[in-house]
Parts: C-alpha cells; sequence; structure tokens
C-alpha cells in the first residue's frame, strides 16, 4: 500500500454539496461513548464504593479510558472543525 | 411570521459551509466503538437479551448492504465521509471493524472480548497517531505497550502469571495485526482477531496451567423496575 492510497476520498470530492451525515453523526460519536463511560463509573460506584465490594473495580478503570480515550480524540476533532469553520 | 424554509435554506447552507477534518473524523469514529461495551452491562430481562442478540447482527447487515449498494455504484462513495483512496474499490475498514467487533461479542468471553475491543477503539487511533507523528520504531514500542495495558487492567483479577502471560500475548497480537497491512484484509480486523484467538488458546489452556479463570470486568446491571 503506498502512501496515496492512504490519502483520503473526500478531497477529491471536497464541493460535494449535501446535509452532512458527519454533521448529523457528530453529537453520537462523541456523546455515546461518554456516556457509557459515565455509566460504569456510576455502577461502580452505587454497587461497588456503596455496598464496600472491589469487584467492580473494573467497571471504573474501562470508564475512565473511555472517557479520556474519547476526550483526547474528541477535541482536537472538534478544534478541527472551528479551524475550517473560520478558515471558510 | 417566520419563514421556515428560508431557515432550512439558511441551515443547509451553514452546514455545507462548515468541514471536518476527515483524519480526526476517523480517530473519533474509532474511539465511538468503545460505547459496544454497553452491551455487557445491560440486565437480564427477556427482551433486553432479545434485543441483545438481534440488534448487533442487525447493524452489522445494515452496514454489509450499505458497503455493497457503494462498491456495484448505487450509492456514491461520496456519501461516506472518511474513507481512504485504498477503500474506493474495496471493502470500507468500517465492515471489518463492525464486523470484528460482532464476533467478539457473540463467541468470545467478556475477558478475551474487552481488551480487544479497546485495542481497536483506543489502541488503533493511538497507534495511527504516533505513526503520523514519529518513527515506526516508536509505533511498535508504544503501540505494544498501549495494548498490553489494556489487557492488564482486563485481567487484574487473574493470577499475576497469567496476567503478565496474557498482556504480553494480547499485545504482541495486536501489534502484529495493526502493522501488518493487507489490501484484501483491514488491521482493523486483525487488530481484534488476532490477540482474541491467541487468547481463546490460553483460555483453554488455564486448567492445564491449575490455575481459576479470572472473573467478569463488567456485570449486568440489577433489574430496577
Amino acid at each position: 500500500m503506498n502512501k496515496s492510497d492512504m490519502r483520503y476520498m473526500k478531497k477529491e470530492f471536497y464541493f460535494t454539496k449535501i446535509i452532512r451525515t458527519e454533521i448529523l453523526f457528530t453529537p453520537l460519536l462523541i456523546g455515546l461513548p461518554l456516556v457509557v463511560g459515565f455509566l460504569f463509573i456510576y455502577d461502580w460506584y452505587f454497587r461497588g464504593i456503596l455496598e464496600g465490594t472491589t469487584a467492580f473495580d473494573g467497571e471504573f478503570v474501562i470508564g475512565i479510558i473511555i472517557i479520556i480515550g474519547n476526550i483526547a480524540f474528541g477535541i482536537p476533532f472538534i478544534k478541527s472543525l472551528k479551524v475550517l469553520s473560520k478558515k471558510k | 411570521m417566520v419563514n421556515v424554509t428560508e431557515k432550512f435554506k439558511d441551515a443547509k447552507e451553514i452546514i455545507n459551509s462548515l468541514d471536518f477534518d476527515a483524519h480526526w473524523y476517523r480517530r473519533v469514529f474509532h474511539t465511538f466503538g468503545a460505547s459496544f461495551l454497553f452491551y455487557y452491562i445491560l440486565p437480564d430481562i427477556d427482551w433486553i437479551n432479545i434485543l441483545k442478540l438481534w440488534i448487533p447482527p442487525l447493524i452489522v447487515i445494515f452496514v454489509i448492504i450499505l458497503e455493497l449498494l457503494r462498491l456495484t455504484g448505487k450509492i456514491s462513495s461520496n456519501h461516506f465521509f472518511g474513507l481512504r483512496m485504498y477503500e474506493k474499490k474495496r471493502i470500507g475498514s468500517y465492515v471489518f471493524f463492525a464486523v470484528a467487533i460482532l464476533i467478539l461479542l457473540r463467541f468470545f468471553p467478556q475477558q478475551i472480548a474487552i481488551p480487544c475491543i479497546l485495542c481497536a477503539t483506543l489502541g488503533d487511533p493511538i497507534i495511527g497517531e504516533i505513526r503520523r507523528n514519529f518513527s515506526m520504531k516508536y509505533v511498535y514500542l508504544f503501540g505494544f505497550l498501549v495494548c498490553m495495558f489494556f489487557f492488564i487492567i482486563t485481567w487484574f483479577k487473574s493470577d499475576v502469571f497469567l496476567m503478565i502471560l496474557v498482556s504480553i500475548i494480547g499485545g504482541f497480537g495486536a501489534i502484529i495485526g495493526e502493522t501488518k497491512k493487507f489490501w484484501w484484509l483491514d488491521d482493523d480486523f486483525m487488530i481484534q482477531m488476532i490477540p482474541a484467538f491467541l487468547l481463546l488458546i490460553i483460555w483453554f489452556s488455564i486448567p492445564y496451567f491449575g490455575l481459576a479463570y479470572p472473573g467478569e470486568i463488567i456485570y449486568q446491571m440489577p433489574v430496577v423496575w
């Protein structure tokens, strides 16, 4: 696979004007993983911490990882959107 | 009175004037996949079990049909944002991604499925960023460590020997799956399935080591209504 294959196809069709599916998906792409991450933490707190058991610690760790991972990639994604819209 | 048609036209123009960075869009699409771990926390109720049984394969079937329509030209590739050039005449990586997650959720124990899904959803974009900004030697080293970390945190309830063995083999399998690229088989599939099959061998060998199976990581929520 050469470098030109790794380019994104959209650049060829840069001026395609349609109601953009990516915009409709954005709140879901960013929001749902955060909701799931917080749900794991919520479950860890109510069934683990309040009940005094460590069995749910794995849920806490996974919840934190999902949240951090999504924020780490979600922020540059939203920033890239703002930069491009300003350029326009 | 507000002219709805005019407002809609304005909104459409604003939407069309915005643009997304395909690179970051693809990364976020990966991290979104971690949401599927929600599957394991759903309570054990008949109607939810039916949804759990049918919704994941239906999503995959929908994605496959969509991809078939794109490849046969019935839907233009213009509508698929973030596709790479090599995916123009090949099955898109999102199909491989979805199929691998379905196989893991359905056929593998969660102790194997969870770290493999995390490798694809979070490990893959991290490795992609390392590849983009540093040389390949860092990709192997840090990619291995990142994937190893996902196996450690999901096998922390097991014996220390087992945890170390699983994390090394799992991390090794994930980095092989990520770095070896084929035109016909995507790394989004390989990064999940190679470590999963390697871990399945270990899973069946656990009784022969005289060790106990690790406990579940995510527990089903109790029925609250």
